[in-house]
């Protein structure tokens, strides 16, 4: 698997079990994880056929600045629940008794669902691509040399989405800078996350002339959001920036880019992973060979087996 | 095989051939104890001369003889970072697994990477010359893993990150 999916796999096979037509209702009561210290918990309070489905996210607050009420309203309006479950952000009711007949949208449902840890994170980037709208009209009409880059009035969009770790947005009229900034826990994932990290840097100069571009800072803050208070200054702290060219933000393109940009953490840390998980299983390998070698040096004993004169045989007793 | 490995594994390969000329020694200072003396350094005539063997400053190969053992201690090259890394990693890999290596110390000398201790013991069980071919084996193979995990690792970051911006 190469590319991470954008949904979350479990909700998406509980929903699809629970909505299909010959399945008896029955009482759930699950939580699940997902990337970034998301937590969903599905249940069913009331009755078997009403599935509450409740998701936490930390940075739900900085979120909420960002319009993320709207958005959930637009995508999930009808199931929205005004009150949400206690100690989670954002709850929604489906009743299995009014789903839509048709299969297509069930699916639809299903589908939507299972997003919506990337629609509620999907808040900031609509809000900088609107904004973005707006700062490109102005510049047009204005006649600005849109080859300039020039500093625009908006603002920086700080989302803490991890402990450590935060993203921020920044619209302009000529593009939108993604930064997320990471830290690494061990010595091993920061010389990984290195090696990879000048690959996506080098990737546009070498092979795809058409993707954003790639910046990486170590400790220092990039130009755009020095200004951002409560930036930590530490030695593990590294930056990374995707500006997103118009190209990458037409119209069409758009929620396929927002939900890969999110995804670029989660992706990188796993291919860390992995290839830490590579690096263990062939030195296991490596090792084995080298005691093969070394037992080599045993000279065999031939175990023949013993026989008395008369031809009977030594036995354990 | 680089023009300048050949000649060091050699002179490797005859140094350890002359150094593994063991034999049962009890300690002189311990009634009734017989241990390595190359480790125990309690009495400085059973040891001999040590031995270094370098190719450059960052590759080389200590050999201290004594009466009844051999201590080989190797630094493993480590040109940048990445290599320093895998080094570390593959030489606690190894230490960890120090009981199946019968020959292999849980920790290396100072400033070496890795060491082995070679008793008489294990020369009494263990054909000699097998064991002079086990280190130098080790030695060839530990340089080639290292540069192949370490291209294999740009590589697969190479492939990951283009996967991830042809897809934005």
């Amino acid at each position: 698997m190469l590319l991470l999916q954008y949904h979350n796999l479990l909700i998406q096979s509980i929903l699809t079990e629970r909505f299909s037509p010959n399945s008896q209702p029955v009482s759930i009561d699950q939580v699940i994880s997902d990337f970034d210290n998301v937590t969903y918990h599905i249940s069913t309070p009331e009755s078997k056929t009403k599935i509450l489905i409740s998701l936490s996210i930390k940075c739900f607050n900085d979120l909420k600045k960002y319009g993320v009420e709207e958005l959930l309203q637009r995508e999930y309006g009808p199931y929205i629940v005004s009150a949400p479950e206690v100690g989670y952000d954002f709850s929604m009711v489906v009743d299995l008794e009014k789903l839509p007949p048709e299969l297509d949208a069930k699916e639809a449902l299903i589908e939507k669902i299972a997003l919506l840890k990337r629609n509620a994170l999907a808040a900031p980037f609509e809000k900088a691509f609107a904004q973005y709208d707006e700062l490109a009209a102005e510049a047009a009409k204005s006649s600005l040399d849109l080859s300039v880059p020039e500093d625009s009035g908006a603002d920086v969009m700080p989302i803490h989405y991890r402990d450590e770790e935060s993203i921020f947005i920044k619209a302009s009229h000529d593009r939108v800078t993604v930064i997320f900034s990471t830290v690494f826990r061990e010595e091993t994932d920061r010389v990984f996350g290195k090696v990879f990290l000048q690959e996506f840097v080098d990737a546009r100069r070498r092979a795809i002339q058409n993707a954003p571009q790639v910046l990486y800072s170590h400790k220092e803050p990039p130009l755009e959001i020095r200004s951002v208070p409560g930036l930590k200054a530490s030695d593990d702290i590294g930056y990374v920036t995707f500006v997103l060219f118009p190209r990458h933000i037409t119209k069409d393109r758009r929620e396929n880019c927002i939900s890969h940009i999110q995804i670029f953490r989660d992706y990188f840390h796993y291919h860390i992973k992995c290839s830490k998980a590579y690096m263990h299983s062939r030195m296991r390998f490596r090792v084995a060979e080298f005691l093969k070698v070394l037992n080599r040096a045993k000279p065999e004993v031939a175990e023949k087996e013993r026989k008395t004169a008369s031809g009977r045989r030594f036995g354990a007793r | 095989m680089s023009q300048s490995l050949r000649p060091y594994l050699d002179c490797v390969r005859s140094s350890l051939t002359a150094a593994i000329c063991l034999e049962n020694f009890s300690s002189q200072v311990v009634e009734r104890h017989n241990r390595p003396e190359v480790e125990a350094q309690t009495s400085p005539e059973l040891l001999l001369n040590p031995l270094t063997i370098s190719r450059n400053e960052n590759e080389k190969v200590l050999i201290e003889p004594s009466i009844n053992s051999i201590r080989i201690s190797i630094k493993i090259k480590q040109a940048d970072e990445i290599e320093r890394l895998l080094v570390h990693k593959f030489t606690r890999f190894l230490t960890g697994r120090a009981e199946a290596f019968m020959i292999l110390r849980r920790k290396p000398v100072k400033d070496y990477d890795i060491s082995f201790l070679i008793t008489n013991f294990h020369t009494e069980q263990m054909l000699k010359h097998k064991l002079v071919d086990f280190i130098i084996q080790f030695m060839e193979e530990v340089d080639k893993e290292i540069s192949e995990m370490k291209l294999f690792l740009n590589a697969r970051a190479r492939f990951v990150a283009e996967a991830f911006l042809t897809n934005v």
